[in-house]
């Protein structure tokens, strides 16, 4: 892939071996005066990105002034959710814009899914070799 | 490690050895798999699968986001 970076498969419960390797992005979200420097699961079966509440309360994002509420999915369902926009640096990529589900789940890990991680970078995944490449978006006209 | 000593033995032995040691070595790494997640024990799964109309109403208020900041 043109403009790549790699990165490995972070694994966070020695316990269970190699079960446990998952593709942990470290990348930094901006916001304002903000900054938050996160590791963020890829998850490519996730329709959305989800940031979990304390994120977003380190951003400075107050929940009573974001007005879209949102209905998640799965164990996320059981949360109220609402929309949220800021500024992601990965790697020395160029800084793109990243939509979000603020959840006001606690222990949820920051996801980036479908909506609009995946629409802005194209991953290749070598899970046998525990490391993933992640590249900015061909630009249209190529 | 694999020795080459080990190597030569399997490629010195007849065709229907060969392909017991083939299964007997499928049939242990298929138990090793199934080893990988243990009973009694929690996986949480909170990927947002299939939320489809949060996705749509995410897009639109990128959009709208996108928009503005090009007028």
């Amino acid at each position: 892939m043109r403009n790549a970076e790699r990165y490995p498969f972070i694994s966070s419960d020695t316990a269970l071996g190699e079960a446990n390797f998952r593709p942990y992005l470290p990348f930094a979200l901006l916001r304002q005066q903000s900054s938050v420097t996160i590791s963020a699961l890829l998850d490519t079966g996730a329709s959305v990105n989800v940031l979990p509440y304390s994120t977003g309360i380190e951003l400075g994002y107050k929940w009573e002034r974001q007005t879209t509420a949102l209905s998640l999915t799965g164990n996320l369902a059981q949360h109220e959710a609402r929309v949220v926009l800021a500024q992601a640096v990965v790697g020395q990529f160029e800084p793109v814009q990243l939509v979000f589900a603020w959840t006001q789940a606690r222990n949820v890990p920051l996801i980036l899914g479908q909506v609009n991680f995946f629409m802005e970078f194209d991953v290749c995944f070598y899970r046998s070799q525990l490391e993933f490449v992640v590249s900015p978006k061909a630009p249209v006209s190529e | 490690m694999v020795s080459s000593e080990l190597i030569s033995t399997l490629k010195g032995l007849n065709r229907s050895d060969k392909f017991y040691i083939m299964q007997i070595l499928i049939s242990e790494l298929a138990q090793q798999e199934t080893n990988l997640i243990k009973p009694d024990q929690a996986y949480p799964v909170w990927s947002p699968y299939d939320a489809v109309e949060a996705a749509d109403t995410m897009l639109k208020v990128l959009q709208a986001g996108q928009a503005q900041d090009h007028a």
